[in-house]
């Protein structure tokens, strides 16, 4: 059932979106035309075109960020808060296959959403010296790298491994953050949305407050003692990954607090209008 | 075993009480009406019947389950409102209901929807209102389900409509189902139920066949249903 529930998300989100991709692409021909050599000839009108078509390219980029965004919270409001709820929510499915279809989806629209933006400016810099040599040097780089020692191949990778999972585990807490403010405060009789955004806010700084809380505890406990003792054994490299670990266990951990209240609301709390 | 059963089942909305101390028992086969007028609990019951509330107190089972995922795969709900997704067209519609529901009977679906000339690539947005509370009905009428509860299906729409509506539950429930229909505009639907459930106040007034009415008050269901709730 998730996989339906999957496909009909990937067809309801993939209307807005696929299109939206398509002028992404599109502008950003447009916008090589003018990293080309548009704005250095003597004709004014090129010049404005060639403005004209880069700004369209950076509005189209602004667009697609904001649309992922937009259509995850929207997805999620109106496919099960609002009228159509009264269908979504009495399908044979559970509410869990609903979270994690609508929270797949969007996660895979944002993963999207980046590759498209990489291979727009790609093809707004396609052939430009500038770029092409930027990328040489890069490549030089890694080819260094790479015949210099396989540990640097190996914690490379692991570093590229584990700041994609980082970003994925992230971007799903960010969208179970904004489900859980829209679970919540749809349950109250009235004043959803409203109830919602406040929800959002206080959730935030609920947050920030432990956050803020986590790092005076630990200088009033010693455990920054105990870090800076323990720490110096660990060599730069090793530092990183433990840094970017305990991001990724935090960040599941914030993940699954909203997880839970998204499913008891849902469940337990759920008042459709 | 009962079809719909509920026990002592009450639904608060703070302080409010919608639902107090309700029980009856719906059986296989039969076409039931839930008569109240409006801000009686008639909507609270029906969605409490699947799963979109949780009791305060009491119990209501669906094919003798708690209301969850198991018990939607029986029950054919029909919402007080337009609840389909109106960016679909009406051919991805059906293939949403074929996907999530095992007793959809697509080419029923579409026998109905070809004889009111509604294209299957129409948009449910471009449909009027009530051709899109009538391609709804179709679908909830499509399903060989086990009960089917209908919200208020008549309610703001014309004579002809009411007619089509009705005449199409008749002709495509399963005979071994229940129907629950919940309304206020009883004269309409009297010819075709078999028991009536009184509500008003969220409490229950009365259980009766429409034919025991008959008999032992010698009145039909709209006159007896003016006696009871007379303001």
């Amino acid at each position: 059932m998730l996989r339906k529930l999957m496909k009909h998300e990937f067809r309801a989100t993939g209307r807005i979106m696929l299109p939206l991709y398509l002028i992404l692409i599109v502008t950003s021909f447009g916008a090589n035309l003018t990293t080309r050599g548009l704005l250095s000839t003597e004709y004014r009108i090129l010049d404005v075109l060639g403005v004209l078509l880069v700004m369209a390219f950076a509005i189209a980029i602004v667009a697609v960020c904001v649309m992922s965004m937009v259509v995850m919270v929207q997805r999620f409001y109106k496919n099960l808060l609002q009228d159509e709820g009264y269908v979504m929510m009495t399908l044979p499915v559970s509410v869990h296959q609903q979270i994690w279809s609508k929270l797949i989806v969007s996660a895979v629209w944002f993963a999207a959403t980046v590759l498209m933006i990489i291979l727009a400016c790609c093809i707004v810099a396609f052939n430009v010296e500038f770029v092409d040599e930027f990328f040489h040097f890069i490549g030089d780089i890694f080819r260094g790298i790479m015949r210099e020692d396989a540990y640097f191949i190996a914690n490379g990778t692991a570093f590229a491994v584990e700041g994609i999972v980082l970003c994925f585990l992230g971007s799903c807490a960010m969208c179970l953050q904004f489900y859980a403010a829209l679970a919540v405060g749809h349950s109250s009789a009235n004043h959803k949305m409203v109830w919602s955004v406040g929800m959002f806010f206080l959730f935030q700084f609920v947050i920030q407050f432990l956050g803020s809380m986590l790092v005076i505890l630990a200088d009033g406990t010693g455990l920054d003692v105990f870090l800076t003792n323990f720490l110096p054994q660990f060599n730069g490299v090793a530092a990183m990954h433990a840094v970017l670990i305990f991001c990724i266990v935090l960040t599941v951990i914030y993940g699954a607090i909203f997880y839970a209240v998204t499913t008891f609301f849902l469940k337990k709390r759920l008042n459709l209008e | 075993m009962s079809i719909l059963e509920c026990k002592d089942l009450c639904k608060n909305y703070g302080r409010v009480p919608a639902l107090d101390q309700v029980s009856f028992t719906v059986e296989p086969g039969r076409i039931v009406g839930l008569l109240g007028p409006n801000g009686s609990g008639k909507t609270t019951l029906i969605k409490l019947a699947n799963g979109l509330l949780t009791p305060s107190s009491g119990e209501i089972l669906v094919c003798g389950m708690a209301p969850g995922k198991e018990s939607h795969a029986c029950v054919s709900y029909l919402p007080e409102r337009t609840a389909i997704p109106t960016w679909m067209s009406a051919r991805q519609l059906l293939d949403f209901y074929e996907d999530f529901y095992a007793d959809f009977r697509r080419d029923a679906a579409e026998e109905m929807l070809a004889h009111l000339n509604i294209q299957a690539g129409q948009r449910i947005k471009q449909m009027s209102k009530g051709t899109r509370e009538k391609v709804q009905l179709i679908m909830v009428m499509s399903r060989a389900a086990k009960l089917y509860l209908l919200d208020e299906p008549i309610g703001g729409v014309d004579p002809a409509t009411r007619d089509y509506i009705l005449s199409t539950i008749i002709g495509n429930y399963n005979p071994e189902a229940a129907v629950v229909i919940s309304t206020h505009l009883i004269s309409d639907v009297e010819k075709v139920l078999d028991e009536v459930i009184f509500i008003n106040q969220g409490r229950m007034v009365l259980q009766s066949s429409v034919d025991q009415i008959r008999e032992e008050k010698g009145m039909s269901v709209d006159e007896l249903f003016r006696e009871v709730f007379r303001c």
